[in-house]
């Protein structure tokens, strides 16, 4: 499985992922986003980045799912997931993103160059007042 | 079945759209597409989405966040981009699902709602509302992005 999905404990729930240019362009082909920033390494270096980026989007996903895993049926109706994305997810990363009791979203990589662990996205996956 | 591509315009095919072209208050014209189940399934093989999940009393429907693959239409047939538009912040509230079991005409109009220029990178922020053809709201999203130039 190329994913491994947990519910630490009745709080925190955990979503990871291992980022691959494979999987970027799978999400490119879909979205139909042409961005050089996608597929071009060479490009995505001399603007300073590790790599090709993987599109922000596609590092939402999760964020969503541990929405509905939380609220279930409610979150069709009333979820919110606001995120703003604070650094790249490049092939090989494993992105890690965590859901807290307070339905705060952080999601990071290991292994960064200069950095070890990335914060690589935050925000909140909620639902709203009814 | 409308594939996102159908209704976006591409990076690269046209100049592209400077900072300084972005009005605030500009609205966007109303893009129309259709999502089916092939496209609900290829998102969900996309994003390695877990389909038990996506149930709402018994019926299937699809992860709310396949609207995400159709949120620039709207944008990128007012402005087109350039290459190197990085997406910022984005925030969706859902308001209805979207039913695996069918095909759904959907509606995406928009404005820009602000620009401005921050430590020396330049930001838009738009908004949009998604809606079925029968006017039933079933998103709303709120996107900033920085332009490269």
């Amino acid at each position: 499985m190329a994913h491994d999905k947990t519910q630490s404990d009745e709080k925190t729930r955990q979503h990871k992922v291992r980022m691959t240019q494979e999987k970027i362009d799978r999400y490119g082909k879909l979205n139909g986003d042409n961005d050089i920033l996608h597929y071009d390494h060479d490009y995505c270096i001399q603007r300073g980045f590790r790599g090709t980026l993987a599109h922000g989007m596609h590092n939402m996903a999760p964020a969503v799912d541990l929405g509905l895993e939380k609220y279930g049926g409610d979150f069709f109706y009333r979820g919110q997931v606001s995120v703003r994305w604070t650094g790249p997810v490049c092939p090989g990363d494993e992105q890690v993103t965590v859901l807290d009791a307070e339905d705060n979203v952080v999601a990071t990589v290991a292994n960064v160059p200069g950095k070890g662990t990335a914060t690589i996205m935050i925000g909140k996956s909620t639902l709203r007042k009814a | 079945m409308t594939r996102p591509a159908e209704v976006k315009v591409l990076e690269g095919t046209t100049p592209g759209t400077r900072f300084d072209q972005f009005e605030v208050g500009a609205k966007m014209g109303e893009v129309s597409f259709t999502i089916t189940p092939e496209i609900i399934d290829e998102y969900i093989l996309a994003v390695e989405g877990d389909e038990k999940l996506y149930v709402v009393d018994g019926r299937m429907a699809a992860p709310p966040d396949v609207l995400c693959v159709y949120m620039t239409s709207t944008l990128y047939q007012k402005y087109p981009p350039i290459q190197g538009i990085i997406m910022c912040e984005v925030a969706f509230g859902y308001r209805h699902p979207i039913w695996r079991d069918e095909s759904t005409e959907v509606r995406l109009s928009g404005e820009v709602t602000d620009k401005y220029v921050k430590k020396e990178r330049k930001f838009v922020k738009w908004k949009g509302r998604y809606k079925r053809a029968d006017g039933t709201l079933l998103a709303e999203v709120e996107n900033t992005f920085s332009v490269p130039e």
